[in-house]
């Protein structure tokens, strides 16, 4: 029986309470060949080192809560096969956001960002339940459908340039979920949010690195969401000296 | 290396009540990965200026008579005004490349019943128009300095 | 930028008052609280959950929703399926709400942004599923419970009145002068201790399929409102029905839909054959479309005959789906596909995947009425936390999202009721509930003095759920199950903790939930000794067929420190008598 395979995981730790600035600790681990980084870092913290804190549930991809950076890059932990590296891993919590403890980051920013963009069916008169379904055929689906799977993992925002220099950037998520509401054939909130597109946090601020649509691991693209909305949202400014706004359809 | 990310990135409006560490920009911006060819994409910008310098030069020696238009045209034969000609050439056809490449994604899946043409039918027009309107401008401008 | 100074935590109970709390927020919590504030327009409602709720396991959730569409269905034949996929456990009257109630839900749904997938004329697509006698399956390609999870999330947030609380631990229900006062709650972020009163508190916080090693279930799924509940001297009811949901990958757990069989997958054994279909296993002529209990069984009395593959991860049969084709599977079952090259290393359009049963639901839990109240006025449960109970002995395929809506928008609207009615409680008596409170939990963190370690506990707790509350039971396994999970909470008082830290302790968060999964499991092993029949997913090797003379009634658990206490409550019966349950 061969010894079993060790890969070095060097991890950043830091607890406000104790540590200046996060500071890396290295961990030695005995690795299954058909493991994620999620379970190396779920066999650290049963095993090795307890006090390592995470943020993980699904671990199938779909919760969106362990994104980390892995060798530098933004990755869903649950996702990444141990084997496709090396023997040494970095890995560090997400670029681009308030680090709360190890690999835990702050979210709330985020929280916010998607909140700005009013992430809901909106319409001048709601339908009553009574009256059934709304009628939508598949090709007004696939409208929309691809930039309404996003799982707010945020790799999108620890890749995006623009996000590390300007706080106020709406960011390629919100964006990508304005965007998906704006193409949804139920809504009629594509002034209001072509608004918000304009305005503070400006999808303008967008430089085409695409480093958005690179990391996304759902296939989201959300770097075609925010130039799309950038094409909507000049169409709609101009658009509005033409058309008199106020009073829906 | 990459560093530190703007001390407020991502920061939320009421600050979390525990000390957050300082958010770090990605660690292979600006240079590293993916991210070398954005940058050299956004520093092209530097390019531009000097070019719109150049323009505003000759167009003044336009104003100012034969003489002073003679001039500017000794001038721009000069092989470092060559040199830097031929790189803002390249950058140009840079940017262009990697924007025409970004063109179809902003594309709306639909208007109305219409769909947009497939890609390389929209990269075709594209290249088509602008290797068009480079060739015909060219010309005239061969064509107009004798 | 200075260091936070040392905190003594004694008495640090910070208060909160709303009118309504929401312990949990996936689609039950999420739901109950859009309905509480559309109830009254001036309450302001709560939501405790220890994630964020985009991250609740109702985001796994692949299959569908049924809810009656079609003209050749009706309430009728939905409840009749659900009475027998129950094995006549159910409670008809539920049941007969829950009909009704369901295309109202999934209506809502929606309008609210839900994208469904649609047929050519722009109506709703319903899909066949298991147990389903017609197709009345509403999905959303095969994510269903992403997307109506984000449905409701996005929608919840146009309501100011919903303030959320995220990542907060919720480790004690306060219940004072005879009724709920409100929760206590541990800062997962800052380390402190809250106390958020409330005049009604809604539990929403999900199965505990985590005490099995082998489960669809994420790692938050440890049944914390189970044991609050429990704790406070509400019954748990039919724990020992614990669904196995028959096609997961082996070694993870990671659930493949039922869809694919939906969508017409076979299941075959290693000799290549439909067993389903060739030998009697009880599901008839809906052979892949049987309910998930009876094929649960017949894939492991398959792979104890010998006619299953070994492989490194145990052992298995196959889902071949190669016959459905490429374009099928890439618009119906996309995420299905991405599973499995990800996670097993099989392209399902060229490959059949190799599939085991996995744990998946809890029939069982808190004892509710048909509004989800339990006995403590003001206390309701919604969604699998609860049992109202819709499900009986086995759950059918794509009625669990709607239970979550309807019975999510139910517990919303009588909790709105009830305090509107209510009073506060003496706030002195809550504060120092709190701090005693906070004090147990500030013992427990990075407690140092004990022999046993967390990680091992947890295993073996895992082993013998795994060994004596399977697919297949008997009462010697049984019984031993209940003898060494009464040990193992007597090792837990033992427990040796290392971080010693006050931000984002995960390791403190993990040790409260052991304790969760660990009350869960003493009823759920209890229950199941007690029951000497087969029914449902409860399926004895020494009593092989159903009893209704003796067992047709609902397990009642209570919390004893003595042991737990058992008990029975009558099935509500209706327009079905129980009869054999055949296909």
């Amino acid at each position: 029986m061969s010894d079993q395979d060790r890969k070095k995981f060097v991890i950043t730790r830091f607890d406000p309470d104790r540590d200046d600035e996060p500071r890396k600790q290295t961990y030695e681990v005995p690795v299954e060949p058909y493991w994620k980084v999620l379970d190396a870092l779920n066999f650290i913290k049963d095993e090795i080192d307890p006090t390592l804190s995470h943020r993980w549930s699904c671990r199938m991809a779909v919760c969106g809560s362990c994104g980390m950076l892995v060798n530098g890059k933004p990755s869903l932990t649950c996702k990444d096969a141990l084997s496709d590296y090396g023997d040494t891993i970095e890995v560090e919590p997400l670029s681009n956001f308030p680090v709360i403890r190890d690999l835990v980051i702050d979210l709330d920013g985020f929280m916010e960002k998607l909140h700005g963009v009013r992430p809901w069916i909106i319409r001048a008169k709601q339908r009553a339940a009574e009256e059934g379904t709304y009628r939508q055929s598949p090709e007004e689906l696939e409208q929309f459908r691809q930039f309404s799977m996003c799982i707010n993992c945020m790799l999108c925002y620890a890749a995006c340039p623009v996000v590390a220099n300007e706080p106020a950037f709406i960011g390629p998520a919100a964006i990508a979920l304005g965007h998906r509401y704006n193409l949804d054939s139920r809504d009629e909130g594509n002034a209001e949010r072509n608004g918000i597109f304009r305005g503070e946090g400006t999808v303008f601020s967008c430089s085409y690195a695409n480093e958005c649509s690179e990391v996304c691991p759902k296939h989201v693209d959300p770097a075609a969401a925010v130039n799309q909305a950038k094409i909507n949202a000049v169409i709609d400014w101009a658009a509005s000296f033409v058309v008199p706004r106020g009073g829906g359809e | 290396m990459a560093g530190a990310a703007h001390p407020d990135a991502m920061q939320p409006s009421r600050p979390g009540r525990t000390r957050t560490a300082r958010p770090q920009r990605p660690p292979q911006f600006p240079f590293r990965g993916r991210y070398a060819a954005y940058t050299l994409f956004d520093i092209t910008g530097v390019l531009y200026l000097l070019v719109g310098f150049v323009a505003l030069r000759v167009v003044w020696a336009l104003g100012n008579g034969a003489a002073a238009w003679h001039e500017v045209q000794r001038e721009l034969t000069h092989p470092s005004y060559v040199a830097f000609h031929v790189i803002a050439l390249i950058s140009v056809v840079f940017v262009g490349v990697r924007f025409f490449r970004l063109f179809p994604k902003a594309q709306p899946p639909r208007i109305g019943p219409v769909k947009p043409p497939p890609q390389p039918v929209i990269l075709g027009f594209l290249y088509a128009v602008w290797i068009g309107v480079a060739g015909l401008m060219t010309a005239i401008l061969a064509g107009g300095i004798s | 930028m200075q260091r936070l100074a040392a905190r003594t935590r004694y008495g640090l109970s910070e208060v909160i008052r709303h009118d309504v709390v929401i312990v949990g927020g996936g689609a039950a919590g999420l739901r109950a609280a859009i309905a509480a504030v559309e109830a009254s327009p001036n309450i302001s409602v709560a939501m405790v959950s220890k994630v964020y709720p985009m991250r609740s396991h109702t985001v796994s959730a692949e299959g569908g929703a049924a809810a009656v569409a079609r003209e050749d269905d009706s309430f009728e034949m939905h409840g009749y399926d659900t009475v027998k996929g129950s094995d006549f456990l159910g409670d008809q009257d539920v049941i007969q709400y829950f009909v009704e109630e369901a295309p109202k839900e999934l209506t809502l749904m929606d309008h609210w942004g839900c994208p469904w997938s649609r047929n050519e004329d722009g109506s709703v697509a319903t899909r066949a599923f298991g147990g389903m006698s017609t197709k009345r399956t509403w999905y959303a390609a095969d994510k269903v419970g992403f997307h109506m999870l984000h449905t409701l999330f996005q929608h919840s947030m146009r309501f100011d009145r919903i303030v959320r609380y995220d990542e907060q631990f919720v480790t004690k229900l306060l219940v004072d002068g005879g009724a709920i006062r409100g929760v206590v709650a541990l800062d997962v972020r800052e380390g402190v201790v809250r106390t958020i009163l409330g005049r009604a508190v809604i539990l929403a916080t999900g199965g505990a399929g985590k005490i099995f090693p082998f489960t669809t279930n994420g790692n938050i799924k440890t049944g914390d409102g189970m044991s609050l509940a429990y704790r406070e001297g509400v019954a748990l009811k039919d724990m020992e029905f614990v669904q196995y949901h028959p096609t997961g990958l082996p070694g993870t757990g990671i659930l493949i839909t039922e869809a694919t069989r939906g969508e017409g997958g076979y299941v075959v054994n290693s000799d290549g054959e439909r067993f389903l279909v060739t030998r009697d296993y009880g599901v008839g002529t809906k052979a892949e479309l049987g309910p998930r209990d009876m094929i649960s069984r017949a894939i492991v009395m398959e792979i104890e005959a010998g006619r299953g593959f070994k492989g490194p991860y145990g052992e298995y049969v196959h889902l071949d789906l190669t016959h459905l084709g490429e374009q099928k599977i890439s618009t119906r079952l996309p995420m299905v596909r991405e599973l499995a090259k990800t996670y097993i290393g099989v392209d399902p359009v060229v490959q059949p995947i190799p599939i085991r049963p996995v744990v998946h639901y809890m029939m069982g839990g808190v004892d509710t009425d048909i509004d989800g109240a339990t006995v403590i006025p003001g206390l309701y449960a919604a969604g699998e936390v609860a049992c109202v109970s819709l499900n009986g002995a086995n759950r059918l395929g794509s009625n669990s999202l709607t239970e979550c809506l309807v019975f999510g928008a139910r517990a919303g609207t009588k909790a709105v009721e009830f305090a509107a009615g209510s009073n506060d409680g003496s706030e002195a008596v809550l504060r120092r509930m709190g701090e005693e409170e906070a004090a147990r939990i500030e013992a427990l963190r990075g407690k140092k003095k004990g022999g046993e370690k967390l990680a091992r506990i947890r295993r073996e707790l895992n082993q013998t759920m795994e060994s004596g509350c399977g697919v297949y039971r008997e009462q010697a396994s049984m019984d031993e199950t209940v003898r060494s999970v009464a040990r193992l909470k007597g090792r837990y008082a033992d427990l040796a903790l290392e971080d010693t830290s006050s931000v984002f302790n995960t390791e403190l968060v993990v040790a409260l939930e052991l304790g969760n999964m660990l009350d869960v499991a003493e009823a759920l092993a209890v229950s199941a000794a007690h029951r000497k029949e087969s029914r449902g997913a409860h399926t004895r090797k020494d009593f092989q067929t159903r009893d209704d003379q003796n067992y047709l009634y609902h397990t009642i658990c209570h919390f004893d420190p003595a042991g737990p206490r058992l008990g029975k409550k009558a099935v509500t019966l209706g327009t079905w008598e129980p009869e054999e349950r055949k296909y």
